[in-house]
């Protein structure tokens, strides 16, 4: 088994839902509030995808007063096997997990179909789904969908030519 | 090296780059939080200052500019400079010469009264340093107009500066051909010239005045004043302990110099001119003193040229009342107050304890060379609240969120329309030519992901050298295909419009626009399919990147209404049409 909660786990789900590139494009091609969801090895018939909705808020975008953005996500998912399937689960929760994977942030449950969960106020984060024994259940379980925050796509271009002189 | 002169199509990570953005050592970069203290150059830490540079009027505009903190100038782009001539106001005058500018009065007028407004020179000085800018009556900002409802005043406006000039009454449903809209409703008030207006105030609220000339200009440098409006009913809002009436803006400055502007057409063009220099009422500090539990009413004007802003009072806790043409159908809580350019909301706030309250405003910028969010923090003034406990106690009235039922009830007759399709759709967009290699080439690499807002000018050394001349910002009618001013919209007055606006992420450049269309009033009833939960009268909205927002516009004032983006150098870029409503 390689989807395990543990921060390798996660990192190599990643390079493998990445390397099967059979569901399509990602980041750039996508809009700015959109997620690609890949699905692990723990339940690769599992389809989905995530968009970013702002939070209601009475000023058209909603942040923190220390100006994260505030997004509930929407999370499309398909095929998700019924958890206890998968080991000893009863549902499916969704988390916003830092990029450096220290910080996870129940968001709520999910099921197939369209499920609004949230809010999130992180800047970068991955989006994870996995079933867990309860709705309040620390997180356990393996991953079964994971996608990243189209602000994770930002890039480093400090030793990009444009930045040292160099002409492309 | 294959110098590479095409443009990027395709755009790729490799795995390692995706696996790699975990890595938690990327984090270390990441500056800590910083805030300059009240009273501080707000914006100016960690600028990258030019040794032995010098600046001032007339001067040419080969000057670096400001460069955020950790953010470096791209080669490419060092010893360039925006084409054309360059502008500041006086045309070198010693500001020593001129007169100080004073703080705003109030100037209370009842029906039929007449108000002299004057534009001209005057001598600011921030931080020690004086400026030759510009103010109504001498003051910055200008009068606060106060009148009842239903009023209507006659104001002289005598252009007395150096520049073409109008008054545009921002928000108010007022008769068309005092708009002060130059190309629509009346031509430039040439300087020396004068210009009559009749102004009426059908509805209650917070309202502003500005010029409709070269905006990146005047409004900038101190033509702006709010007009408050005043219900006859004594319980329109809830009861408060005092009030103030704030307009928050910027000035981009490098060091004691401020950075000139283009003479023909606005520079800063691409993301409008943010400022580094954060003013309330057009001062770097602000200071206020309430005793312990006071609910004091804020009356918050954005009059930036393109800075949304996020504040905040330390934690005290904010209760929103209303916003550009009324209140809302229910008062909420909220924990800041986001501002676009030129929108207006009234908050109470109350400060519970004895202390000092920094009024804050907190962004997450990007840095886009690292591609890294960056927390900053502005300190804009300080509430001081003393020992002694507030008189009348409102602590209960301030904890009871109201329902506004005649807001609600006002708007039923909209509602069988929120959930028809629009009648008129724009895309919002960006046209570009020649503009420095360097910039295009980074603009079309850094793709992959475009913030919804931008909150502050993360590329200011490009954003600098993109004129009018050189970018066209674009409100497309999708039906017709046709842009800006050739778009011919007719509605019939008393008809209900839903437009929808789409701030398309696939442009050049996408950034928020701040909406604004002038005479009329409109709900947004949804943005990306989320129907609004808590409705109110606007003038002005904001449009994220990648957003659809649906209007309903009460089109109800006959009369040639500009529809345009309020960032002042989107619209001195052409980001601007005319909806004509036709007496019924």
């Amino acid at each position: 088994m390689i989807a395990r909660s543990t921060a390798w786990g996660l990192a190599w789900s990643i390079v493998l839902g990445s390397a099967g590139g059979a569901q399509g494009a990602v980041g750039p091609n996508l809009g700015p509030y959109d997620i690609r969801l890949f699905a692990t090895p723990a339940a690769p018939a599992v389809t989905g995808s995530a968009r970013l909705v702002f939070a209601p808020s009475p000023f058209g975008v909603s942040v923190t007063a220390d100006g994260h953005a505030l997004y509930d996500v929407r999370v499309t998912a398909a095929n998700l096997p019924a958890p206890a399937s998968l080991g000893p689960y009863a549902t499916y929760i969704a988390w916003a997990v830092s990029t450096d994977l220290a910080h996870w942030v129940r968001l709520g449950p999910v099921a197939n179909g369209v499920s609004t969960v949230g809010p999130v106020d992180l800047d970068k984060f991955l989006v994870v789904i996995s079933p867990e024994s309860s709705l309040v259940a620390a997180h356990a379980g393996p991953t079964v969908l994971h996608g990243t925050s189209p602000s994770g796509w930002l890039q480093s271009f400090l030793t990009h030519p444009l930045f040292r002189g160099i002409p492309e | 090296m294959t110098r590479r002169l095409g443009p990027s199509l395709l755009i790729g990570l490799s795995l390692g780059t995706l696996v790699g953005r975990t890595a938690p050592a990327l984090a270390q970069t990441t500056p800590p939080p910083q805030d300059s203290g009240a009273g501080a150059m707000s914006g100016m830490k960690g600028m990258a200052m030019s040794p032995g540079m010098q600046m001032g009027p007339g001067a040419s505009m080969s000057m670096p500019i400001p460069m955020p903190a950790g953010m470096p100038m791209m080669p490419g782009l060092i010893g360039l400079a925006p084409p054309g001539a360059v502008f500041l106001p006086g045309a070198g005058v010693d500001p020593a010469t001129l007169p100080a500018a004073a703080p705003r009065t109030v100037v209370r007028l009842t029906d039929g009264d007449t108000l002299d407004l004057t534009a001209a020179l005057v001598r600011r000085t921030i931080h020690g340093h004086a400026y030759a800018m510009y103010a109504f009556n001498g003051q910055v900002p200008g009068p606060l107009i106060r009148v009842g409802q239903n009023a209507t005043i006659v104001v002289r406006f005598h252009n007395r500066i150096d520049l073409p000039s109008a008054m545009h009454w921002h928000g108010v449903r007022l008769d068309n051909r005092y708009d002060g809209s130059v190309g629509v409703t009346q031509d430039a008030v040439p300087a020396g010239g004068d210009f009559v207006y009749r102004v009426h105030f059908p509805d209650a609220g917070l309202y502003w005045y500005h010029p409709h000339v070269r905006e990146d200009i005047e409004q900038a440098l101190g033509l702006f004043g709010n007009m408050l409006v005043d219900s006859p009913s004594h319980d329109y809002y809830p009861p408060a302990n005092g009030d103030q009436v704030l307009m928050l803006g910027d000035l981009l400055m490098q060091a004691d110099t401020l950075i000139p502007f283009g003479a023909t057409g606005p520079d800063f063009v691409l993301m409008g001119r943010v400022g580094n220099v954060l003013l309330v009422n057009g001062e770097p500090s602000y200071a206020y003193q309430a005793p312990t539990g006071s609910v004091v009413r804020y009356y918050l004007t954005n009059v930036s040229s393109s800075r949304t802003y996020n504040v905040s009072f330390g934690g005290a806790p904010m209760k929103i009342i209303a916003s550009d043409v009324s209140r809302f159908e229910h008062e909420a809580s909220v924990a800041s107050v986001v501002l676009a350019p030129a929108e207006r909301y009234i908050v109470d706030v109350r400060f519970p304890r004895a202390g000092r309250y920094a009024l804050v405003n907190a962004i997450q910028a990007i840095n886009h060379v690292r591609g890294e969010f960056v927390p900053e923090v502005d300190t804009l003034g300080v509430v001081t609240v003393g020992p002694a406990h507030a008189t009348p106690d409102y602590a209960t009235q301030f904890a009871t969120l109201r329902t506004n039922r005649d807001v609600a009830r006002d708007i039923d007759r909209f509602r069988p329309a929120f959930d028809r399709p629009p009648d008129k759709t724009l895309r919002l967009t960006v046209a570009t030519n020649a503009l420095p290699l360097a910039t295009v080439q980074f603009m079309t690499i850094d793709t992959a992901y475009f913030a919804p807002v931008e909150w502050v000018d993360g590329m200011p050394d490009m954003n600098w050298l993109s004129t009018s001349a050189q970018v066209r910002w674009i409100l497309r009618d999708e039906s017709s295909g046709k842009e800006n001013m050739d778009i011919d919209w007719h509605v019939p007055q008393g008809s209900i419009v839903k437009l929808r606006l789409f701030n398309d992420p696939r442009s050049f450049h996408p950034m928020q626009h701040p909406i604004h269309l002038h005479g009329q009033r409109m709900l947004v009833v949804s943005r990306d399919g989320v129907k609004t939960e808590d409705l109110v009268w606007k003038d002005t909205v904001i449009i994220p990147v990648g957003s659809t927002v649906d209007l309903l516009i009460d089109a109800s004032n006959p009369g040639a209404w500009m529809l345009h983006c309020h960032v002042a150098e989107h619209l001195g870029a052409g980001m601007m049409t005319v909806l004509h409503v036709d007496p019924g």
